[in-house]
This record gives structure tokens, C-alpha cells and sequence, in this order.
């Protein structure tokens, strides 16, 4: 036997580290939906909360993103809302002095140093597990799901800064805890050495560009979730039988917009997975001895490819765009979820390394 | 798989069979009626049909579908023997799913029908666009539209150069930012990025590749599995190969000439903590030569490090032990010493089970059934396998003597005893380590368990069409990265004298496609460029403006950098923030 130890220490402050990680994002998280809740209500605001009035000062519902909405001056309070010092955004600095065309309230200014906080400890802990155990930090269904979700959060993070739709950051940062909570609870694996068929430079390649895309499609269904909301509303305040300018969905990027974003980001994530399977099929070849077996985990990523390869082209396709589109592409990460969760896990095959056996 | 653009009419992403030319609508094609226009109509809407977006669409969803019981069901090719443990446990159902195919989903005729249909509609569309592409390749973009104004990007701007020579001046421009041109009288259109349908076809076709590829591997190539254990030979040969899956056109002589010794395997596992009992490396050391009477070479065997010999390549695919037993008769003479592979019950302490069969044992025929423990151990009178080495390696093993039933002519594996015509010799099983006897009542012989060896199970595999499905495979992420991320955008200017006897300068664009977003960028980016040039300010663009004549300017290759998204320095009507994606004459991938 190789007499390669894990270093247990570095393996138990990795755990350490992602737990404190759950922390901050779940604070991140309240501070986003703190700024829903509190952000920028307005001073005439009633006490009811949770839903603003209508603020007259937008044309159309949902039009925008947060960015360059014209508002009126902030009124900085953040009572209730769980403050660590981490949120190093005094109240006193919000409003005006923030000037230019990017105007957050400090709560949401607070979430976003929180999930910068967060991810840079989630990312300290997914790198300290490489470290312990000497390779790279994504061999068992634990290590995998830490792995993506730190990429759901790059993303997110990436995706923000680009398209200022920081407000999604609720959802984002809701859907990463769920999953890392799962995580550390029911699939935690302690660290541990690889089995000889894990040994190949192939893991690094095609579990990452896998961590990669599934990432990067964790972003696109959270995407497709709130566009599904925002959709059905615009569709409601069209009938008169909702209000227009909800507290809530007046934050958000429209309808179409989040159609855009969710569409981009799925055409990041396609060909990350298409290679991921390649890679994979490579590998398989070294490993199995052919490198197509519809082995189930295989035939899932194949289901998978092609209900992604449906919402893209459904998405050009009269008829199928917009809600149909977006069901075909939760579809599809549906059955990518089912696949890492389900198939891998209890789907006698190949590809069970979960660790859960 | 139809998203064919379609340049000038109302409405983009239109199915396009041979019949359908470009510019329809995605509208299902109108029925035919019935006796009014006989076969070739009918099968003009059969073929439009399988051939739009929509049939398309469905024939993916189908796909899906058709795999989801292949991977939850056992099948066939993967796990035969879960098959059969799935007719034992649901009698009733399975020979009903057997029926539908659906033990054997991947080679079913209804799937094969799936994804045939699907692959004569991604041709029927696929083909058709690669010629346009081509006439396109050689074709001007259209005409500069009347009001620029209501292109989805538009700018407007006085400058103090002639209508002429503004003309000139942003041909120049944009012929240098490998745009294609067309001009006319105080108009200018140009045209990038035909790379995308490129990419877009280029993938298609390498799906169509891949498929390909799968058939002719399926055809020309041919799977074999052995058992070798350390110490023994084989040759690649068909009577030497264990399970033997050629191709359709494989004849035996087509086996590449190969044989192989196991020399020593070993294996090493975990011996402590969470993982232990875990594997931690396989090492298969063989000898081996490429052809008969060639040099002998060696080579170290391990799971993810397979053997090539010539195009074939030898797997490692399995191991375990082989107790090597010594049968004595009740005459005395020797009946039986062989190393006997038993195969693992348990892959966690490797403990294995096994049959010997003597059957040239008088005066009645001999064999034991029983266990291999690698490392054994008496937990409460119970014997167990502690650990999958061999550090303590006994066998535990029951007599029966009797007629083992070689001869009834029904086939049996070397790995079960029939014990319908023997009868027990012990009532219980006797535990032997290396070197001890077992003496069987009665005088009728002894059983000897002299040592162990391992052996390994490997797998010979000839695939041609492997490096084909590779090479599509690569090809049609290239495609598929292509049509993603270049987009195909027209640029318009009109030059004509205002008003107040200047020059105004009209400056539309349009994306075809802009999947990656970022169009608007450019385009004020571009805008800003042209003003530039216009105002004379700009030194560094400004070369002379007859540098590109009219009408000359042909297909060129962009820069691969040219696509990316730049900040946007000057302000630029965009109604609709982002329209592009969602404008009409938008095109999606397919």
C-alpha cells in the first residue's frame, strides 16, 4: 500500500471552514432578503412591510434590474436584520455617498460582502480538502457537491457583476445553502484515498468540467425558477389581477431579461458539459474498456445532454419560447439532480464512488 | 434542427426541407389533401414535417424517454445476470418488458427508430443549410434598409466630409474590421460572422460523425473477455477467449495476433480506518507478444492503464483468487491438481466461491463446493474473511460424490456444483489452510489444498470506430463553442446632405444572432469609430478612404478576438434594452 496519510487536520479545518461557510451564506442570504423586506422602503412605507406599495416612479413592471432605477434617497435601518461584523457596510455610508449609477441600499451591499466573505471560505475549505488528501478535492459525492456549489456561487457572483441583478442573490444564495446543508448532513464523506479506478489524471479533467457545468446549471435553474415567478406575474399584472410594481418583483431583472440571463448561462454550461462528457468517454475508455457502455450514469448524462439540447432549441422554436422553454430547461436539471442524487447513489453501475455505499 | 435564418421576412427560425425555401414561416407545413396531390405531395409534407424544429423537438424529448428505462432497468449487454434475477423476482412483468424491448433498450428497433428519424431530420435540415451557407459564402449582404432608425441599434450624426467621402470612409473602417461589403448609391451594408452557421452545421454533422462512428465500431470491432490466471498464457484467438462479441463483419482471422502471460498480480488494499478493505492498487505484470514468433515484451496492467497491441487494447477488468486443490481418488491416483478460480461473493473481503469437479475420480466421480477466505477468521464459531489480502488464506469445502452430469449434455458452469446426482460425503465443511488434507469417508479419496494464486479477468477490445467518434466528437464542441460565441451581425450606413447642408451620417445594426449577448457594445463601439473617422479626429484608423473599393471587398476571416464585448464610451439608441435576442429577424442556435 501507498503510504500516502491523509492529514486529518487540514481535512477537519476543511469542515470546519464549509460549515462556517452555510453560516455567512445564510446570513448573505437574510441580507438579501432583508432588502426586500427593508431595503428601500420608502419613508411613507406602511408598517405592513413585506410589500411596498407601488412606487409610481417605474414605467414598466419589472423593466429593469436594480441598476440605474431612479430612486429616492435611501433610509438606512437595518433592526432586525442579523448583522455580523463581517457586513462592514455602515449604515452612514449608504445612500449618496455611493453616488454614480449603482446606488445599493446597505443591506444588499451587506449580502454582497457577505457572499464574498462566504466564498472565500467555502473556497479556503474546498481547497484545504484537496490538500489533506492529496488530490484534487472532488473524488466523492460530498466533495463533488462542495465543489459545485462553490462554482454556483463564482457564477453568481461573475453573472451579478456583469448584469447587476444582485437582487437574485436571495435564491442563489437560498438554493447554495440547501445544498451544501445537504451536503455536510446526509451525504458527508470523511476524507479518504481514491479507488484504483479513480486514479487517473481523467479525474481532474472530467469531474471538473462535470463540478463546472453542474455549477453553471445550478445558476441557470434558479434563473429559470424566478423567471417562471416573474413571468407568471408580468402575465397577472397584463390581466389586472395583481398589482403592478410588487415590492418584490419590482426588484427583480424582468421577465425577458432573466429569459436572456438564463439562456447565456445555459449556453456557458452546454459545452462545459458536452466536454465533460467527452472527457468522460475518454476516460471510460482507459478505465472500462469502451468508451460508450449506457452505463446508467452515462445514459443520465446523455438524457441530461439532450433535454438541455431540447431547451436550446425549443428557445428557438415558435411556440416552445419562453415558459415552455423554461419548463424543459428545470427538465433538464431535474434530471441532471436525479442523476448525482439518485443514479450515483442507489443505480448499481460504474460510476458508484459517492462514498455512500 | 431546423433554425435556418431567414433574411428578410417577418419571422425568423423557419423549418427548411429541401422543399421549404428559406423565409417560411415556422408554421407546420399545410396538409395536403387527401387524393388531391397523390404520393409526391404526401410525401413533400411527410418529409417537411420530419424535418421542422418541432418533429425535431419531439424526437429529442423521445430520445430522453426511450433511455430513462435502459438505465433503470437491467440490461442485457451490461448485467445479464440482473436480468435474470429480475424474471425471478417479478415473473408476471418481466417477460412483458422483455417484449417491448426494454431489457435490451440501446439495441431495441424502437429506439434504433428514434434516433434514426431523428438523424435523417437533423440531415434533411443540416444538408441543405450547408449549401446555402456556401451560396451565402459567395453572396453580398442586402441592401442598407431606407430608415436605419428602426434597426434595433441605431445612431445619428452630422459630419463636415461629402456624402461621398463619408461612404468611403467607413467602407474603409469596416472592410478593415473584416466585415464584407456591399455599396451603393449613399449606402453601405457589411456583414461578420458567418463563422456561426459554420460552427452551428459543423456540429451537427459531427453528432451525425459520432452516430456514424458507433456503427462502424459496432461493426467492425469485436469484445472478448478471459480469465487468465498467474502463471498461465493465452492467445487472442477465438476458441481461447472466454465470452466472444465480434461485429457483424468480423471473421476470426481478423483477431489480432497476440498472447499474453500473467506473470504475477497483486493487489494492495486499505488496512485501517473509514476505507479500509478498500482496493488501493491493481498490478497485472505480463508478458506478451505483439505477434507469434515475436519479441517478448512486458508490461504492467492496471485499471486505467490499459495494453495496446497493434489497434487492440487489453483491459483489466476483474481479479480474485484461484485455490490450487489436489484430488486423490479412492485408487489412489491423482484426478485433479489445478489452480480453480473462484469468483468473489464479497467485494469487500474478497471472500470467494467456488465448485471442484473430478470427474475421472472412480469409483464415483468427486466435488466440493465451497469458500476461499483470504484472510480467515473465527468470529464465534463462524468463519470469516476479515480482509480482502491473503494474509491467513483457507478454504472451507463440502464432498458430494455421485455423477456430476458432465455428460447429460445440458451445458454447466465451471462455477456450480449439480448436485441433483451426488450425495453429501460430510455433514459439515472442513477448513484447510495451505498444505492440509481433507480425507473423505469411506475411502474414496482426499482432497488437498496445496496453495492459492490470483487471477485476473481482462478484456480484449478491437473499436474502429473509436478514434472516428472521437475526432466528432471534438469537432462538434468546436461547432458548438463556434455558433456560441460568434454572432452574426450586419452593420448599415446611409450618408446623405441634411438639412442644414452638412453631411448626416445614419449608422443601423442588427444581430442575426447574439447568443452571448453584447451586440449593443460593439455596435456603439463601432459607432463611436465612425464618428471618429468622420470628424477627421481620429489619426490612428485614418488611412486613405479609397482603400477599399466597392463591390471587392470578399469573404474574410474575422480575428478570433473580434467578438468580444467592449464598453460602450458613446450613447446609442437601443429601444428595447436588449431586444436582440427576441427581435424577429433574431436567430437561435440549433
Amino acid at each position: 500500500m501507498r503510504p500516502v496519510s491523509d492529514n486529518l487536520g487540514l481535512a477537519q479545518l476543511s469542515d470546519h471552514l464549509l460549515i462556517i461557510a452555510v453560516v455567512i451564506y445564510s446570513l448573505a442570504m437574510l441580507a438579501y432578503a432583508g432588502d426586500f423586506a427593508y431595503g428601500r422602503r420608502r419613508a411613507a412605507a406602511t408598517a405592513a412591510g413585506k410589500t411596498a406599495r407601488p412606487v409610481p416612479e417605474l414605467a414598466g413592471v419589472g423593466a429593469s434590474s436594480g441598476a440605474g432605477t431612479p430612486e429616492t434617497p435611501e433610509t438606512p435601518e437595518t433592526p432586525e436584520t442579523p448583522e455580523t461584523p463581517s457586513a462592514a457596510v455602515p449604515p452612514a455610508t449608504a445612500g449618496p455617498a455611493a453616488g454614480g449609477a449603482e446606488r445599493l441600499g446597505p443591506l444588499i451591499r451587506g449580502a454582497i460582502g457577505l457572499t464574498y466573505l462566504g466564498l472565500a471560505v467555502h473556497l479556503a475549505g474546498v481547497v484545504t480538502r484537496g490538500v489533506a488528501v492529496h488530490r484534487v478535492p472532488w473524488g466523492d459525492m460530498y466533495e463533488f457537491v462542495t465543489a459545485l456549489t462553490c462554482v454556483t456561487v463564482v457564477f453568481f457572483v461573475a453573472l451579478m457583476m456583469r448584469y447587476r441583478a444582485w437582487h437574485l442573490g436571495v435564491f442563489v444564495m437560498g438554493a447554495v445553502v440547501a445544498a451544501l446543508g445537504l451536503a455536510q448532513t446526509v451525504i458527508y464523506t470523511p476524507a479518504g484515498p481514491l479507488v484504483p479506478a479513480l486514479k487517473s489524471y481523467w479525474l481532474a479533467i472530467h469531474v471538473a468540467a462535470m463540478t463546472l457545468s453542474v455549477g453553471i446549471f445550478f445558476v441557470a435553474a434558479v434563473l429559470g425558477v424566478v423567471y417562471l415567478f416573474t413571468e407568471r406575474y408580468t402575465r397577472r399584472v397584463a390581466a389586472g389581477r395583481s398589482p403592478a410594481n410588487h415590492g418584490i418583483m419590482r426588484r427583480l431583472p424582468g421577465a425577458e431579461e432573466l429569459d436572456r440571463l438564463t439562456y447565456r448561462t445555459v449556453v456557458f454550461g452546454f459545452p462545459v458539459w458536452t466536454f465533460g462528457i467527452i472527457a468522460g468517454a475518454i476516460w471510460a475508455d482507459q478505465a472500462w474498456g469502451r468508451y460508450w457502455g449506457w452505463d446508467p450514469v452515462e445514459t443520465w448524462a446523455f438524457i441530461t445532454w439532450v433535454v438541455y439540447a431540447c431547451f436550446l432549441h425549443a428557445r428557438a422554436t415558435a411556440g416552445w419560447r419562453g415558459r415552455r422553454a423554461a419548463y424543459i430547461q428545470l427538465i433538464g436539471f431535474a434530471c441532471l439532480l436525479f442523476n448525482v442524487l439518485v443514479v450515483q447513489t442507489f443505480v448499481t453501475g460504474l460510476h458508484s464512488y459517492s462514498g455512500l455505499g | 434542427m431546423t433554425d435556418v435564418r431567414a433574411p428578410q421576412a417577418g419571422s425568423g427560425n423557419a423549418p427548411a426541407g429541401p422543399a421549404a425555401p428559406a423565409g417560411e414561416t415556422d408554421t407546420p407545413p399545410a396538409r395536403p389533401e387527401p387524393g388531391a396531390f397523390g404520393v409526391v405531395a404526401w410525401a413533400r409534407w411527410g418529409w417537411r414535417q420530419l424535418t421542422s424544429m418541432r418533429i425535431a423537438l419531439v424526437l429529442l424529448f423521445l430520445l430522453a424517454l426511450g433511455s430513462v428505462p435502459g438505465s433503470l432497468l437491467p440490461q442485457q449487454g451490461v448485467d445479464p445476470a440482473a436480468v435474470q434475477q429480475y424474471y425471478t423476482a417479478h415473473p408476471a412483468l418481466a417477460p412483458f418488458l422483455n417484449a417491448l424491448g426494454l431489457f435490451n433498450v440501446f439495441g431495441a428497433p424502437w429506439f434504433a427508430a428514434i434516433y434514426l428519424l431523428l438523424f435523417i431530420s437533423l440531415a434533411g435540415c443540416v444538408l441543405p443549410r450547408t449549401f446555402r451557407l456556401a451560396r451565402s459564402a459567395r453572396a453580398l449582404p442586402p441592401q442598407a434598409p431606407r430608415h436605419l432608425s428602426r434597426l434595433p441599434n441605431s445612431v445619428r450624426y452630422e459630419t463636415d466630409m461629402t456624402a461621398g467621402d463619408a461612404s468611403a470612409a467607413a467602407a474603409a473602417l469596416l472592410s478593415r474590421r473584416h466585415f464584407r461589403l456591399n455599396q451603393g448609391e449613399g449606402w453601405l451594408s457589411a456583414e461578420k460572422g458567418y463563422r456561426r452557421e459554420v460552427g452551428n452545421l459543423l456540429f451537427h454533422i459531427a453528432l451525425m460523425g459520432v452516430l456514424v462512428s458507433v456503427g462502424v465500431g459496432g461493426l467492425f470491432g469485436y469484445k472478448a473477455d478471459r480469465l487468465l490466471v498467474e502463471g498461465t498464457s493465452f492467445a487472442d484467438t477465438v476458441t481461447d477467449l472466454d465470452a466472444y462479441h465480434p461485429g457483424h463483419f468480423v471473421s476470426p482471422a481478423d483477431l489480432a495476433p497476440f498472447s499474453l502471460t500473467l506473470d504475477k498480480f497483486s493487489a494492495s488494499y486499505i488496512a485501517s480506518g473509514p476505507d479500509r478493505n478498500q482496493p488501493a492498487s491493481f498490478d497485472a505484470h505480463l508478458s506478451y507478444t505483439a505477434q507469434p514468433g515475436g519479441p517478448v515484451r512486458s508490461y504492467n496492467l492496471q485499471v486505467n492503464h490499459p495494453l495496446s497491441v497493434d489497434s487492440t487494447k487489453v483491459y483489466l477488468i476483474g481479479h480474485g483468487y484461484a485455490p490450487v486443490f489436489r484430488v486423490t481418488d479412492g485408487r489412489g491416483k491423482v484426478v485433479y491438481d489445478q489452480a480453480t478460480p473462484f469468483l468473489p461473493a464479497d467485494q469487500s473481503t474478497y471472500l470467494s466461491e467456488g465448485v471442484v469437479k473430478a470427474p475421472d475420480a472412480k469409483p464415483q466421480q468427486l466435488g466440493f463446493a465451497g469458500v476461499f477466505l483470504p484472510t480467515a477468521v473465527d468470529v464465534n464459531g463462524q468463519l470469516q474473511s476479515a480482509f480482502p489480502a491473503a494474509y491467513e488464506p483457507a478454504v472451507s469445502m463440502i464432498p458430494y460424490a455421485g455423477n456430476l452430469g458432465l455428460n447429460s449434455g445440458v451445458a454447466q458452469s465451471v462455477y456450480q456444483l449439480n448436485t441433483g446426482a451426488m450425495h453429501r460425503l460430510a455433514t459439515s465443511a472442513q477448513v484447510l489452510a495451505p498444505g492440509q488434507s481433507m480425507k473423505l469417508p469411506d475411502g474414496a479419496g482426499t482432497l488437498t489444498f496445496t496453495g492459492y494464486r490470483q487471477w485476473i479477468s481482462i478484456q480484449v477490445t478491437y473499436d474502429p470506430g473509436q478514434v472516428p467518434a472521437l475526432i466528432s466528437g471534438i469537432v462538434a464542441l468546436i461547432g458548438l463553442v463556434l455558433s456560441f460565441l460568434v454572432r452574426r451581425r450586419r452593420i448599415f450606413v446611409r450618408a446623405y446632405r441634411g438639412d442644414s447642408g452638412r453631411t448626416v451620417v445614419d449608422v443601423g445594426g442588427l444581430a442575426r444572432s447574439d447568443v452571448g449577448g453584447g451586440f449593443e457594445a460593439e455596435f456603439a463601439e463601432l459607432a463611436a469609430d465612425l464618428r471618429s473617422v468622420h470628424d477627421g479626429a481620429d489619426s490612428g484608423a485614418g488611412r486613405p478612404p479609397d482603400a477599399a473599393a466597392p463591390g471587392e471587398a470578399g469573404p474574410r476571416a474575422a480575428p478570433a478576438g473580434g467578438d468580444d464585448s467592449q464598453p460602450a464610451p458613446v450613447t446609442v439608441t437601443t429601444p428595447g434594452h436588449g431586444d436582440h435576442d427576441s427581435s424577429p429577424r433574431s436567430e437561435e442556435t440549433g
